[in-house]
C-alpha cells in the first residue's frame, strides 16, 4: 500500500487493521486507511467489495471483530451509532411526504432543539447553495427527482458532524443530474471544509471528485492514491480493468532473452521492452501480461505496421470511438478520433502501433500485482 | 422511396384530463434495419412513447403505423413488437431453455418448431452451452441475454429496449453493447432503444432522438447531432462535459468583432458586421485548449481540475462566467492559477438568444 496520507495534522478517521466476517464470509480483512480533515476521500470498488460494510462500521451499525475505529482521536469501535459524531447519507434519501422542503431540511435541527432564527439562517444558506430555494414551500410530491435529491442532501448537510459518510449518494439519479450534483457536492465540501468519505462503484465519479481514492476489492484495501495515479499505475490487474473505459488491453507475454524482446504470444507480435519494464520483465521471463491503455495505441497503415490485424468492431462514443482489432488470437482496443471512423470499414486489414510506451504496464499473472522494479 | 418500418404521427399522450402532457405530438419515422435511440432524462416521455408502440398504453392522439398500417387498435400481443425491460423479466425457477421456449409454448407452437427456434436464438446469443443451466446460476449479462433471447425467439420485426443495460456492471455493459451491435448487423432488426445514458445511445444507435418535456428536439445521426445540435437543450445534454453555452451579444470595437456577455469577451478573430440581438454561443469543451501564446484569445483562472484517466476536465473562470475544457492528463494545471485559452473557431455554433434554435451566421469572415 502506498501512503499518500502522511498528513501533518491528525486524521478525522483512522481505520486500523479492521477485520469483519459475516458467518463464514470474510467481509473485511486488514482494512487500514485514514481520512484527513476537510478532504474528500472516495472508497472505490465493485459490488461486494466491502464498501458499505466499511461505512456502516464507521457509523456504528457494525462492530469490528479486530482492529480499531479511531474517530477524532478516540477508539469508537464499541460506541453506539448515536454517540458518534457522523452523518450517513444513503442512495435512497426518503423525505417526509407531509412536510415541505423547508421543514424537511430543518428537521435535524428541530430535533436538536436549535433556535428558530438559527435554523432559518442555516436552511436558507444551504438551500441557496443547492439551488432549491424555490421548492422550500413545496411538498415532495410536487418536486422533480433532482429537486428531491437536493432537498435530501440539504437535510443531511445541515448538520455539522465530524465526518459525512456517503454511500453511493447519486447512484439512483440519471447520468446528467449525477454529474451536476457531484460537482455541487464537491463544491460544498470544499467551501464548508466538510470531511467526506464517499463510497461508489463508479470510477468516473471517484476520479472526478476525490482528493484520495481508496481502492477496495474482496474486502481488502488494494491501493490508496491520488486519482490520476490510480489510473496511471494501478496496483493490480483488477484495478487496471476496473478503472478506465474502454478497458485496458491485457496481453500475455514472454521475454525472450536471446533477442531481448517482448513477445505477445497470442498475437505473434514482438516489441522492444520499454525502459520502465526492461528490468522486471527480464527477471520474470514469463507468466506476465502487458497492460496497454487504448489511448496508447493508434491505427496505422497495415503494410508498414509491426502489428497487423483485422478491424472487427467500432464503438462510437461521441468525439472518440473505440476500434477493436483482431490479431491472431488476441484483440486490441484502440481509442481513435470519431472523425477518422468514416475512412474505416469493418473487416478491413489494419495495423496497430504502440505510442507512449513509457505508460505501458506489466502484471504478474499468478499474483495479479503490477510488476515494479 | 420505401415506406418506413415504424412511423409515429403526431403521437400524443395526456394524463389527468389533459393537465399533464407526457408525449407531445411526436413525429418520428424509423427505417427497416435502423436503430434509433430515444435519449432523455427521466420523465421526458421516452418510456411512455415506448409503451404506446408496444401497446401497453393507448395514445390520446396521433397514430402509430407499422409498415404503413395503423396499429393503434391492435392488441399488444399482435403487433409483432418485442419489448425488453431493464429488470430482465426472466423466470428464475426455470432453465435457460425453458425461459427461451416460454413465449412460443404459450402461443401453442409445435415442440419441434420451438426447439429449433430456441437453439437458433441460443446460438445467436452465445447461450448454447447454457441451455440446461438454471437461470439462478447466471450472472447479470447472461440474464439480460436470456431476456433478449426470450423476446427474439418470437421473431419480432421491431425490438424495443427500455434501458436494457442499466442494471449491469460496467464490464458486462461493455460486452453487452458489443453483443447488441453484432446482433444488429447479423439479423438486421429494427431497434428502438430508450436510455438516459448518452454513451449507450452513441455506441448503439444510427440516429439519436433527444427528448425533453414530451417532445423530440432533434433526430440526427450521432456525429451530426454532436457537432451541430439544433437546440440549446440538445447542446447542453450531449457530451461529457457538455457544450459551454453563453448568452450574449456581438459587438465591434475598432473593427474587431467579439461576442460579449457582461464581463466575458470572446474575440471572433476577424472584422465585419455584427448580427443584432441576443445569441447563445456553443463552445465544445474539446474546442478549447490551454494556450502557449503570449496573447491568448481568452484569459481566465482555473477553478477546478478533474482527472479522468486519459484526459483531464478543467473548469476556468473568465469574469463571472465558467468555461469547461478537455485537456490531456497534466501536472502543470492547478486550481487558482491564471490560464490562457485558445479556441477552435471552426467548431463554434450559435443559437437564437430567445428561440434557443441553432442559426447559421456569417460573422467575422466565417460562416457558423
Amino acid at each position: 500500500m502506498v501512503d499518500t496520507q502522511s498528513a501533518t495534522v491528525s486524521p478525522v478517521l483512522h481505520m486500523e487493521s479492521i477485520n469483519k466476517s459475516f458467518r463464514s464470509t470474510k467481509a473485511l480483512s486488514g482494512v487500514d486507511f485514514m481520512v484527513p480533515e476537510a478532504s474528500l476521500t472516495v472508497i472505490l470498488g465493485p459490488a461486494g467489495a466491502g464498501k458499505t460494510t466499511t461505512l456502516r462500521m464507521i457509523a456504528g451499525l457494525e462492530k469490528p471483530e479486530a482492529g480499531r475505529v479511531i474517530l477524532g482521536g478516540e477508539d469508537v469501535g464499541q460506541w453506539e451509532p448515536r454517540e458518534r459524531n457522523v452523518a450517513m447519507i444513503f442512495d435512497n434519501l426518503a423525505l417526509y411526504p407531509n412536510k415541505n422542503g423547508y421543514e424537511n431540511i430543518a428537521s435535524p435541527l428541530v430535533i436538536m432543539k436549535e433556535k428558530p432564527e438559527h435554523i432559518r439562517e442555516r436552511v436558507d444558506t444551504i438551500a441557496k447553495t443547492l439551488q432549491i430555494t424555490h421548492v422550500l414551500g413545496r411538498l415532495p410530491k410536487t418536486m422533480s427527482g433532482g429537486e428531491k435529491q437536493r432537498v435530501a442532501l440539504g437535510r443531511a448537510l445541515i448538520r455539522k458532524p465530524q465526518l459525512f459518510l456517503l454511500d453511493e449518494p447519486l447512484s439512483s439519479l440519471d447520468a446528467k443530474l449525477r454529474i451536476e450534483l457531484r460537482a455541487e457536492l464537491r463544491r460544498m465540501q470544499r467551501d464548508h471544509g466538510f470531511t467526506f468519505l464517499m463510497a461508489t462503484p463508479d470510477y468516473h465519479e471517484a476520479l472526478a471528485i476525490a482528493d484520495t481514492v481508496i481502492m477496495l476489492n474482496h474486502g481488502k484495501v488494494v491501493q490508496v492514491d491520488k486519482p490520476q495515479v490510480i489510473y496511471d499505475t494501478p496496483a493490480d490487474r483488477e484495478t487496471a480493468i476496473f478503472v478506465g473505459a474502454p478497458q485496458i488491453n491485457l496481453l500475455e507475454s514472454v521475454f525472450v532473452a536471446d533477442t531481448e524482446e517482448l513477445v505477445i504470444e497470442s498475437a505473434g507480435v514482438r516489441v522492444a521492452p520499454p525502459e520502465q519494464l526492461a528490468e522486471v520483465v527480464k527477471r520474470k521471463g514469463e507468466g506476465f501480461e502487458l497492460g496497454i491503455r487504448p489511448e496508447n495505441l493508434i491505427l496505422t497503415d497495415v503494410d508498414s505496421a509491426a502489428i497487423k490485424g483485422t478491424l472487427v468492431d467500432i464503438e462510437p462514443l461521441g468525439p472518440k470511438s473505440v476500434a477493436t482489432v483482431s490479431v491472431k488470437d488476441a484483440e486490441f482496443r484502440v481509442l481513435i478520433d470519431s472523425k477518422d471512423v468514416a475512412a474505416l470499414e469493418l473487416g478491413q486489414p489494419i495495423g496497430v502501433e504502440m505510442i507512449n510506451v513509457q505508460r505501458m504496464l506489466a502484471f504478474d499473472i499468478a499474483t495479479g500485482l503490477r510488476m515494479q522494479s | 422511396m420505401s415506406r418506413p418500418k415504424l412511423e409515429l404521427v403526431k403521437l400524443r399522450k395526456e394524463y389527468s384530463d389533459g393537465t399533464v402532457i407526457a408525449v407531445d405530438d411526436i413525429d418520428l419515422a424509423i427505417e427497416a434495419g435502423e436503430t434509433v435511440a430515444l435519449l432523455g432524462s427521466s420523465g421526458c416521455g421516452k418510456s411512455t412513447t415506448l409503451n404506446m408502440i408496444v401497446g401497453l398504453e393507448n395514445p390520446t392522439g396521433g397514430d402509430i403505423q407499422i409498415d404503413g398500417a395503423t396499429v393503434v387498435t391492435t392488441p399488444a400481443g399482435k403487433r409483432n413488437v418485442g419489448l425488453v425491460f431493464q429488470d430482465y423479466a426472466v423466470f428464475t425457477h426455470m432453465t435457460v431453455r425453458k425461459n427461451l421456449a416460454f413465449g412460443l409454448e404459450i402461443r401453442g407452437k409445435y415442440v419441434l418448431e420451438t426447439n429449433r427456434a430456441v437453439e437458433e436464438v441460443a446460438e445467436l446469443l452465445n447461450l448454447s452451452d447454457k441451455l440446461d443451466v438454471s437461470v439462478k446460476e447466471l450472472g447479470g449479462s447472461e440474464l439480460q441475454r436470456v431476456a433478449i433471447g426470450r423476446t427474439l425467439v418470437t421473431k419480432p420485426e421491431i425490438l424495443l429496449l427500455d434501458e436494457p443495460l442499466s442494471n449491469l456492471e460496467a464490464e458486462a455493459r461493455l460486452a453487452m453493447r458489443r453483443e447488441l451491435r453484432r446482433l444488429q448487423s447479423e439479423i438486421g432488426l429494427t431497434i428502438i432503444y430508450v436510455t438516459h445514458d448518452q454513451v449507450e445511445a452513441l455506441s448503439l444507435a444510427d440516429r439519436i432522438a433527444v427528448m425533453n418535456c414530451g417532445r423530440i428536439l432533434q433526430v440526427e445521426d450521432t456525429s451530426t447531432i454532436f457537432d451541430k445540435p439544433d437546440h440549446t437543450f440538445v447542446a447542453g445534454f450531449l457530451g461529457s462535459p457538455p457544450m459551454n453555452l453563453l448568452r450574449g451579444k456581438f459587438a465591434a470595437e475598432s473593427g474587431e468583432v467579439s461576442f460579449q456577455k457582461d464581463s466575458f469577451t470572446l474575440p471572433m478573430g476577424g472584422s465585419g458586421a455584427t448580427p443584432a440581438g441576443f445569441y447563445t454561443v456553443g463552445i465544445r469543451p474539446e474546442a478549447l485548449s490551454v494556450s502557449s501564446a503570449d496573447t491568448p484569445a481568452i484569459i481566465g483562472r482555473i477553478n477546478n481540475v478533474e482527472p479522468r484517466g486519459p484526459e483531464t476536465v478543467v473548469t476556468v473562470s473568465v469574469g463571472y462566467e465558467t468555461l469547461t475544457l478537455v485537456a490531456p492528463p497534466t501536472d502543470v494545471l492547478h486550481t487558482g492559477d491564471p490560464v490562457g485559452l485558445d479556441i477552435d473557431y471552426e467548431s463554434l455554433v450559435f443559437f437564437g438568444g430567445d428561440s434557443n434554435r441553432r442559426e447559421e451566421l456569417a460573422v467575422a469572415g466565417r460562416i457558423f
